[in-house]
């Protein structure tokens, strides 16, 4: 299936979102949309997931990679994620460092 | 026992992932058990591929087999590269799993997910091949 991977920063908000699945084939993909919006130091990230598939450790490495390069106090929101997907969140501990939402801007 | 060999590299995740389903689609497994099992095989098969054959500079392939009964799904992955337990690996512990992301080491977490997301994960080494088992339980039999 593969992966498409778009992003955009707009008003200091980085929006990156993942269509497909993210493997070790395709994860390189995700990280450079990453690499992109770093360059403009945005204040928040946004990661819309709701059409994405699958995610291995890859995927999960390269959300580890985000927070160490944009530093503790970007937030990194994750938006719709599917079953699997919170599923390894919750196991691999990540769950608590990011923010699992249903929508952007977040309601409430 | 029904099998399917794959070529040694990343562009063959998805292709397996798509095998599995099917099978575990066979055996009555649900959303959640094929994703996990799927999930369990990528990441060993990422290191069969990256590390195993990657880092000696061989050129194979895995071979997956299944074999189903009315307990469980049983699939093996053999391949060739240097021998490889990834039961005897240090995997993260609770304590590194509560770590906040900024200080987390990058890697580590592949394994940890390939041994905990199915019933069962076991380890051979045969023939001179490196045998991962992965079991999981049909709904009907829990």
């Amino acid at each position: 299936m593969g992966l498409q991977a778009m992003s955009e920063v707009t008003q200091g908000i980085a929006k990156i979102t993942l269509i497909g699945e993210v493997d070790s084939a395709s994860a390189g993909m995700f990280k450079d949309e990453v690499d992109k919006v770093a360059l403009q130091s945005p204040k928040e990230i946004v990661l819309f997931m709701k059409d994405l598939n699958f995610m291995s450790s890859a995927g999960l490495r390269v959300i580890v990679f985000t927070k160490q390069k944009l530093g503790a106090e970007v937030p990194i929101y994750i938006v719709n994620p599917q079953e699997g997907i919170i599923d390894t969140l919750q196991k691999t501990g990540l769950y608590h460092s990011v923010f699992i939402v249903d929508s952007y801007p977040v309601k409430g | 026992m029904k099998s399917k060999t794959f070529p040694a590299t990343v562009e063959s995740l998805a292709p397996i992932r798509e095998y599995l389903t099917g099978l575990s689609e066979a055996a009555g497994l649900d959303k959640k058990q094929t994703y996990n099992l799927c999930l369990a095989v990528d990441e060993v098969v990422t290191n069969i591929f990256l590390y195993g054959y990657g880092k000696s500079g061989q050129k194979g392939v895995v071979d997956v087999y299944a074999e189903m009964d009315e307990n469980q799904l049983k699939i093996s992955v053999e391949d060739d590269s240097p021998p490889y337990d990834p039961t005897k690996q240090n995997l993260p512990d609770e304590e590194d799993l509560k770590e906040p992301l900024e200080e987390r080491p990058i890697g580590g977490l592949g394994l940890f997910l390939a041994t905990t997301s199915v019933d069962e994960f076991k380890y051979e080494y045969v023939n001179g091949r490196n045998r991962n088992i992965f079991i999981v339980k049909r709904s009907s039999s829990k």
